[in-house]
């Protein structure tokens, strides 16, 4: 508890019981109130029944004696136990003269351009990164024995076999969910049978492909980044440098192989379940299975299935390349693991749908 | 006077200041470890008010574990340990958060918030738990990284901080919310024997000015020989404490073989000879 009196010309600040990090607030207000309203007079601060003080405590005895007041209105603090005297003299007002750097807000404008600037260099280390790239797979069809195969197996049983569970549901639900919404809207028009041929082509030539990559994009990709991101920090990639190993083979090239390999195979499954997804729900349109595998067989063509499949390698290679380049590029500190992480699975996505496009406007 | 008479005198000094009072740590039969792996079986020991412990030992003997049981974020396996007379093992949730509040602690690597540059980080506690202005957070702040001598550093980010600079700015977080008692893990490993110089001379200004208690998690012999009062050995063969002492005693007049092989920074080999 502090309390404030003048007497006479002078004023008194009295502290008294313990000024911590929890009480120093009030008390600490108070006294700069004494001050502002006795600009001209002498302040006395009795610490006698003063008790305990901590770093805050300091600080708060600190602040009242580097006020700027004029000569004859000095801050005095009386019967400060000599330990707390000699604490509160080690620092130097002139230390703290200067107000504490704010950082500084990034304007909308200035925002932009940043971001601008950051995706033209990021463009020019993907340049670089894909030349590498190019480099160590000529290498490697070369040199095929010099591939690291048990490596490339181990990445592909991670980011394809345990992904299964995943790819299957979301492919069944996709089958499902476009069977029924078309199915739907065909049945106004008693043109049920047609919705097969929807759901065949729909899921051999896109959403097969699609959602297997977006969902190998967020669990693989993602990996791949975090993966090489903490390599990165823990300077693992240094460590590889040094060897005389080049990291593009070491780090990129089996997972370059593992995904390019591994997302095709799961686009099948993810064809397979859909279609059969779409199967279940063509039962409940009187359409059934051998029905639907008729219709089905005069509707898509080797050429559709295969335009998926090469759609899917392109796919699995393009995330590889984007969680590899995010986390060799990953900066210090665990936040920017975090953000190569981020960075690589928004990247893929968006250029999961560039190719696609770009596929479809080549392959219609 | 020599290294041990000051240590002694710190250690006298240490013990009259804590009075009748409760120690600042007590740690009772105390059995940790991870899942069926006992790491320390039966440890016991208690830290005065004002004292400086150091807990020692090689690599792998449970030393940053023990420091982690006694700040709570560890559950012992049995034992208890007393927080200013308090259990931290057998208490509420709540009752805890506010018994670990009233622990600093500098973790290995610093731990700063990597999205906060160094002033915010040490006004981060200040922020959550204290009604003080703006600018009376930030005098307190830069004081205490005045105190670590990290003054010049308080606009960088953890990102820009070389090793010894993050477990300096760990420090002055730790000190912010007036902890009496603090815990540092392996404050000087891996600094230049200037910077380590420099943190150990910190811990005594901050124990000489404020009266501090700490343990202090380490294997560095320079900095146990300048700042500790006492010290605990721990083995991880044994899983125990096998010594307890003044660093300098330790060194010069204990008989178990791995305790002076510690001291005397012997290979294995000469403490085989020496077992006969």
């Amino acid at each position: 508890m502090t309390t404030a009196k003048s007497v006479g010309s002078d004023a008194s600040i009295v502290l008294e019981g313990r000024i911590t990090a929890y009480t120093a607030g009030p008390v600490w207000q108070a006294a700069l109130d004494t001050l502002a309203k006795n600009p001209n007079r002498p302040v006395v601060v009795d610490a006698a029944r003063l008790e305990h003080i901590d770093d805050v405590g300091i600080a708060f005895l600190f602040d009242l004696l580097r006020q700027q007041r004029p000569p004859t209105a000095k801050v005095e603090i009386t019967n400060l136990s000599p330990g707390f005297a000699a604490l509160v003299a080690g620092y130097d007002p002139k230390d703290f003269v200067q107000p504490p750097k704010v950082r500084q807000r990034i304007g909308v404008f200035e925002q932009m351009g940043r971001a601008t600037e950051a995706q033209i260099a990021y463009a020019e280390q993907m340049v670089d990164f894909l030349g590498d790239c190019a480099r160590a797979v000529w290498g490697a069809i070369r040199r095929p024995g010099s591939n690291r195969w048990g490596e490339i197996l181990d990445i592909a049983t991670e980011a394809g076999a345990n992904a299964v569970p995943i790819v299957l549901l979301v492919g069944f639900l996709m089958g499902v969910i476009i069977a029924f919404q078309i199915g739907l809207v065909a049945q106004q028009f008693g043109a049920v049978i047609y919705v097969v041929n929807g759901v065949g082509v729909a899921m051999l030539r896109e959403l097969g492909p699609l959602m297997t990559a977006i969902v190998v994009a967020g669990r693989t990709g993602a990996a791949f980044a975090a993966q090489i991101g903490t390599q990165k920090v823990n300077e693992e990639v240094n460590a590889i440098t040094t060897f005389g190993v080049n990291p593009i083979q070491f780090l990129v090239l089996p997972r370059l192989i593992a995904a390019t390999l591994v997302v095709p195979l799961l686009a099948i499954l993810a064809d397979v379940v859909g279609i059969f997804g779409g199967a279940l729900v063509m039962v409940g349109f009187n359409i059934g299975f051998v029905q639907f595998y008729n219709q089905l067989l005069g509707a898509v063509s080797a050429g559709d299935f295969v335009i998926g499949i090469v759609k899917a390698a392109a796919f699995g290679l393009a995330i590889a390349v984007i969680g590899c380049e995010r986390g060799l590029a990953t900066g210090a500190g665990a936040t920017s693991v975090g953000l190569s992480t981020t960075s690589a699975v928004v990247t893929s996505i968006v250029v999961i749908v560039v190719i696609d496009g770009i596929f479809t406007i080549f392959t219609s | 006077m020599d290294n041990a008479s000051q240590t002694a005198e710190r250690s006298d000094s240490a013990v009259a200041r804590g009075g009748s009072a409760p120690p600042a740590i007590s740690v009772r039969h105390l059995r940790m470890g991870y899942g069926e792996r006992v790491l320390l079986d039966d440890a016991s020991f208690d830290v005065q008010r004002g004292e400086i412990m150091v807990i020692l030992g090689g690599s792998g003997c449970g030393k940053s574990s023990l420091m982690k049981n006694i700040i709570g974020l560890y559950q012992p396996m049995a034992g208890d340990i007393l927080i200013a007379g308090k259990s931290i093992v057998n208490t509420r949730p709540a009752e805890k958060a506010l018994l670990q509040r009233s622990l600093g602690v500098m973790y290995q690597s610093g731990a700063l918030f990597g999205s906060l540059n160094v002033l915010e980080n040490v006004r981060f506690p200040l922020d959550q738990f204290t009604d003080l202005g703006l600018d009376e957070k930030n005098l307190t702040s830069r004081m205490l990284l005045h105190q670590v001598e990290m003054a010049y550093a308080e606009s960088l980010m953890p990102g820009e901080l070389s090793g010894g600079m993050l477990k300096r700015a760990g420090i002055a977080r730790a000190m912010a919310l007036g902890c009496d008692i603090l815990l540092l893990d392996e404050p000087s490993a891996g600094l230049d024997p200037i910077t380590a110089a420099n943190l150990d001379r910190t811990i005594l200004n901050l124990r000489k000015g404020l009266g501090f208690t700490f343990i202090v998690v380490t294997h560095e012999l320079q900095s146990i020989f300048a700042v500790a009062d006492r010290a605990i050995m721990l083995d991880p063969v044994s899983r125990s404490i096998i010594a307890e002492g003044k660093p300098a005693d330790l060194r010069d007049h204990n008989t178990d073989p791995r305790v002076r092989q510690f001291f005397n920074r012997q290979p294995d080999k000469a403490v085989q000879q020496a077992q006969g």
